[in-house]
C-alpha cells in the first residue's frame, strides 16, 4: 500500500475520493448528500435536519436501536449533522470494519423505514433544541445573521420554524427522502490505511440502484444579502456582536488571497482582532471572523461579546480594523499568515478525519481535487500587491450587522 | 507504528515525560503545573484561571506583544486551561519547531506578571465570567459544585466570581505564582515524532536553573453533599435537571469501570439515550463522570421544558436504581470496549490528543499508559466490576438533585 489520493466517479453515481494513508490506524469515512435546508418547502422548514434524524431510526431488517447496535458491534463512532445544501453522516472505522460500515449506511439510506414515533420525537425534540437556542446568545445571535446575510431560502436555520415544525408529517418527511436520496446526489470521502479501488468495489455493491445515476443537487443558490443593522433585545450579561459580508467562492481566482487576509485578521494570537479587540483594550473574551461557503458563493462573518459597558467600543474597533485592513497590511504579517496556515495543514495531516473532510470539501466545492501541494503554492505566491488588488475589486462592504443583548450599539460610537 | 514512552528528572525537580510517535508530523508539548482552582483561598477564588491568562502577558524576555508574535511565528496552536486540579500550558506545531516551542512556553513559566498588564486582563478574564453566565449548563454546574463541594475549596468555579476577581491584586497573585509555579510542582510533557534526548536537552537548558519551592500540595477529600439546590433563573427558557453522587476518583482502580459505567447510562445508543431522549422528554440528556485526583461524580443530567422538570427527574432516577440493582448486560460492555478501540486508534495517531490523555495518566496515576494498556483496562471491565462499582458508590440514594432555569422546582429546594 502506498501513499495516493484518488477521484472518481463511480457508474453508480456515487462521487468518490479517496486518500490511501498506509500508517494510520483507522479509516474516517464521509457521505456527503446533497440535499439540505435549501431543499425544504417554504412552509416546512426544518423538515431536512428531522430526515437526517430520523433515516437510521430502522430499515428493512433492522429497528432504531438494531441500527446503532450494529455500528457498535463493529466499534464505529458514526454521526450526522444537516446544513444548507447538504446532509453529512460521518463515521470512524478500523480498516476490517470499512465494508460493514459502508453497509450500514447504505442500508439506512436506501431502505430507511422513519417509524411514525420516531418521527413524532424528533419533531418534539427540534422544538425542544428551538426553545434551548433561546438560552444560547452566541448561536441566536448566528441564526438571526444567518437569514439576514443569506436571504430567506440559503439563511434558513436547520432546526426550522415552531410553525413550520408542526406542519410537518411523515409523508413530507418519506417524499423528501424519496425525492431527494440517491446514488446522484452522493458525494464520498474516504481516508485511511485502505485502497482507493477496494473502497469503490465496497460502494459499488452497497450503493448499485440507488436512484439515478446522474449528477444532481450541484447548482448554486441565490444569495440574498441584506446590508442592514438589526437589533433583538434580550436580557444577557453580554451584548453579542455578529457580523457579515459577503467574500469570494473557493474556486474564484482570489480566493487564496482571501485566505491570507482572513488570517491576518483573525488567525493567532498576534492577528489584528485579537490584537486591537481583546489584548489592548480588554474588551472581550471571545472575538474571532470564520467564512462560509455556500456553492458558488462565500460569506465572511465577524463574532464578538462584550460586557455592556464595553459593547459600544468593541462594535467601533471591529469596524476600525475592518476598515484600516486594506491599507497596512505588511510584509511581516503576510509572512506569518502564510505560516500559519501552513502549519495549519501539517496539523490537519496528522489527523486522519481532517484529511478526509478536507476530500469532501474538494469535492463539494471544486468537482475535482485540489493537492495540498497545491493549495500552500497558492497561498505561498500572494503578495502585498495581491492584497491590494483583491481589496479594489472586493471592498468588504457594505456590512450586515445583528447585536443582540440587553442594549444597542450607541450610534455614536460607529 | 508503536510509540515508546522516555522520562527524565531534572536536578531541581522539573519532570520530563516524552511520547516518541513516529510516522507523524508534528509535535505537542505543555508544562503541567500542579495547582488549580482548588488549591486557592475563598477570597482568591479564579486566582489560578487570571494567572494562566497573566502567563502570557510578559517574562523576562518578551512583552505580551512577542509572546503573541513568536508562537504565531511557529505557526504554532498555542493555548492553556485551568480546572480544579492542575493548570496546563500547550502547542502543537511542526515537529522539527518543537525545540523552539518549548522554549518559548518555558518562558511563560517565568512570567512577570507585568502591572501594566494585570488591570486590562482582569477586564478579560470579567467578560468571560459574564459570557459563562449567559450560558444555562455553565451556571447549572456552578451551583452543583456549589451545593455538593459546600465548604470545600471544589465549591468554586474556576471562573471564580466578579466579587473575588474584580478586586484581586498582582501582589497576592505573584505570591500564588511564586509557591505554585517552582519545577518540583510541574511536569514538561511532549508528544510527537521527537528525539527524547533532544528534549531533555532542551528542558535542562531553559528550566535547569529554575528554582524549587519546597511546595507539596496537600489536599483533602471533600465531603460529597447531597440534597437539593434550586435556583431560578426566569431570563433562560428550558430547564437544567442534574442528578450527582460520588464516583471512584481519577486514582482509584474502579476509574475505568465507572467511565464504562457512566458509557452505557448515558453515552450514545445508551439507556437514557433511548429511554429519555428518543422519548422525547428531553432534547439532550446523558451522564459522565467528572473525576479529580481524590472524589469524582457520577452526573445525571438533561435540558427540557420546565413543565417537564418531574417527568426528567423521576427518568433520570429510574435509570439511576436500574443500573444499580440488575447486572448490566455483557453486549453493553463489548459496545464500550469496540468504540474504545476505534477511538484510541484515532488518538494514537495526533500528538495533541496524546499529550492530554498522557498529562492525565502522568499526574493522576504518576505514569503514562500506552494505547494498548488502555485497551486492556477496559477490556477487565465486566458485569460484576460494574456491581461493584455501584455497589461502593451507589447512585440510587438520596443524591444531590439540581434545578436551575425559569421554574422553580422544586419548591423549598
Amino acid at each position: 500500500m502506498t501513499e495516493s489520493t484518488t477521484h472518481q466517479h463511480l457508474e453508480n453515481g456515487i462521487e468518490l475520493a479517496c486518500a490511501t494513508l498506509p500508517h494510520r490506524r483507522a479509516v474516517a469515512i464521509e457521505f456527503r448528500l446533497l440535499a439540505g435546508t435549501v431543499d425544504e418547502p417554504a412552509d416546512r422548514l426544518g423538515l431536512a435536519r428531522v430526515v437526517e434524524e430520523t433515516v437510521s431510526k430502522g430499515t428493512a431488517t433492522r429497528d432504531a436501536r438494531g441500527v446503532s447496535d450494529a455500528f457498535d458491534a463493529i466499534g464505529s463512532p458514526h454521526t450526522s449533522w444537516t446544513e444548507r445544501e447538504s446532509i453529512h453522516f460521518s463515521c470512524l472505522a478500523l480498516p476490517e470494519y470499512v465494508d460493514a460500515a459502508v453497509g450500514l449506511h447504505a442500508e439506512f439510506l436506501r431502505t430507511a423505514g422513519f417509524p411514525q414515533n420516531f418521527v413524532d420525537v424528533a419533531l418534539e425534540l427540534g422544538r425542544q433544541e428551538l426553545q434551548s437556542l433561546e438560552d444560547d446568545p452566541q448561536a441566536l445571535a448566528d441564526r438571526h445573521l444567518g437569514r439576514q446575510a443569506y436571504g430567506p431560502v440559503l439563511g434558513r436555520h436547520p432546526l426550522g420554524e415552531p410553525e413550520t415544525l408542526d406542519r410537518i408529517t411523515r409523508d413530507d418527511v418519506c417524499a423528501f427522502w424519496r425525492s431527494l436520496f440517491g446514488a446522484g446526489r452522493m458525494q464520498v470521502a474516504v481516508a485511511g490505511p485502505v485502497e482507493a479501488e477496494s473502497v469503490a468495489d465496497c460502494l459499488r455493491r452497497h450503493f448499485d440502484g440507488f436512484g439515478p445515476p446522474q449528477p444532481e443537487g450541484r447548482d448554486p443558490h441565490t444569495v440574498e444579502f441584506r446590508p442592514i443593522r438589526t437589533h433583538v433585545e434580550k436580557e444577557t450579561e453580554q451584548v453579542q456582536i455578529a457580523l457579515a459580508f459577503q467574500g469570494l467562492p473557493k474556486g474564484h481566482p482570489q480566493y487564496y488571497v482571501q485566505v491570507v487576509v482572513l488570517a491576518v485578521l483573525t488567525a493567532g494570537m498576534s492577528s489584528r482582532l485579537f490584537t486591537e479587540v481583546r489584548e489592548k483594550q480588554g474588551l472581550v473574551y471571545w472575538v474571532s471572523a470564520w467564512p462560509e461557503f455556500p456553492r458558488g458563493s462565500g460569506m465572511v462573518f465577524v463574532g464578538a461579546s462584550s460586557r455592556p459597558e464595553h459593547c459600544d467600543r468593541a462594535y467601533a474597533t471591529i469596524l476600525r480594523e475592518l476598515e484600516r485592513l486594506p491599507n497596512d497590511i505588511t510584509l511581516e504579517e503576510l509572512d506569518r499568515a502564510k505560516t500559519q496556515i501552513d502549519v495549519d495543514l501539517v496539523i490537519r495531516g496528522d489527523r486522519t478525519q481532517a484529511r478526509s473532510r478536507e476530500l469532501a470539501d474538494d469535492l463539494f466545492h471544486h468537482g475535482e481535487l485540489i493537492p495540498t501541494a497545491q493549495k500552500l503554492a497558492r497561498v505561498k505566491a500572494v503578495t502585498l500587491e495581491d492584497i491590494r488588488r483583491y481589496f479594489n475589486e472586493h471592498p468588504w462592504q457594505p456590512l450586515s450587522v445583528v447585536t443582540l443583548g440587553p442594549r444597542k450599539i450607541r450610534e455614536a460610537a460607529e | 507504528m508503536s510509540s515508546t514512552f522516555h522520562s527524565h528528572t531534572l536536578s531541581n525537580g522539573l519532570r520530563i515525560v516524552v511520547e516518541c510517535m513516529p510516522g507523524v508530523q508534528t509535535a505537542a508539548a505543555g508544562f503541567l503545573v500542579r495547582a488549580g482552582a482548588r488549591d486557592e483561598t475563598p477570597d482568591m477564588a479564579g486566582v489560578s484561571h487570571f494567572l494562566e491568562h497573566m502567563c502570557f502577558k510578559g517574562t523576562p524576555h518578551r512583552d505580551a506583544r512577542r509572546i503573541n508574535l513568536d508562537f504565531d511565528n511557529l505557526g504554532g496552536r498555542p493555548n492553556a486551561f485551568t480546572s480544579q486540579d492542575r493548570t496546563f500550558y500547550h502547542a502543537v506545531t511542526r515537529a522539527s519547531d518543537v525545540a523552539r516551542q518549548i522554549e518559548i512556553l518555558a518562558d511563560l513559566m517565568r512570567s512577570i506578571l507585568p502591572p501594566d498588564e494585570f488591570d486590562l486582563e482582569k477586564q478579560t478574564v470579567l467578560n468571560e465570567i459574564a459570557m459563562s453566565q449567559d450560558n444555562l449548563e455553565n451556571v447549572a454546574f456552578d451551583l452543583l459544585l456549589d451545593k455538593v463541594f459546600a465548604g470545600h475549596s471544589l465549591h468554586w468555579p474556576v471562573l471564580g466570581y466578579e466579587s473575588t476577581v474584580g478586586p484581586m491584586t498582582r501582589e497576592r497573585m505573584h505570591a500564588y505564582f511564586q509557591e505554585h509555579y517552582a519545577p518540583d510542582n510541574m511536569i514538561l510533557l511532549c508528544t510527537g515524532n521527537v528525539e527524547p534526548q533532544m528534549i531533555f536537552d532542551e528542558a535542562q537548558r531553559w528550566c535547569g536553573d529554575w528554582k524549587p519551592s519546597g511546595y507539596r500540595r496537600t489536599r483533602v477529600p471533600p465531603a460529597v453533599h447531597t440534597g437539593t439546590a434550586v435556583r431560578q433563573v426566569t431570563r433562560f427558557n428550558q430547564q437544567v435537571i442534574a442528578l450527582c453522587h460520588a464516583a471512584p476518583p481519577a486514582v482509584d482502580p474502579l476509574n475505568d469501570t465507572a467511565d464504562a459505567a457512566a458509557v452505557i447510562l448515558g453515552g450514545e445508543n445508551s439507556r437514557i439515550f433511548w429511554n429519555i431522549v428518543q422519548t422525547g422528554i428531553s432534547s439532550r440528556a446523558g451522564s459522565f463522570r467528572l473525576d479529580y485526583e481524590d472524589c469524582a461524580l457520577m452526573i445525571l443530567y438533561g435540558v427540557t421544558e420546565p413543565d417537564n422538570a418531574e417527568k426528567l427527574t423521576d427518568a433520570l432516577r429510574a435509570e439511576a436504581a436500574t443500573i444499580c440493582r440488575q447486572p448490566v448486560a455483557d453486549h453493553e460492555i463489548q459496545r464500550v470496549r469496540n468504540k474504545q478501540r476505534t477511538l484510541l486508534a484515532v488518538e494514537g495517531e495526533a500528538p495533541y490528543h496524546r499529550l492530554t490523555q498522557v498529562m492525565d495518566d502522568v499526574d493522576y496515576r504518576g505514569r503514562p499508559r500506552t494505547v494498548e494498556e488502555r485497551l486492556a483496562s477496559v477490556a477487565a471491565i465486566g458485569a460484576d466490576s460494574i456491581l461493584e462499582c455501584f455497589r461502593r458508590y451507589p447512585l440510587d440514594g438520596e443524591g444531590c438533585l439540581i434545578s436551575v432555569g425559569p421554574r422553580n422546582w422544586p419548591a423549598g429546594g
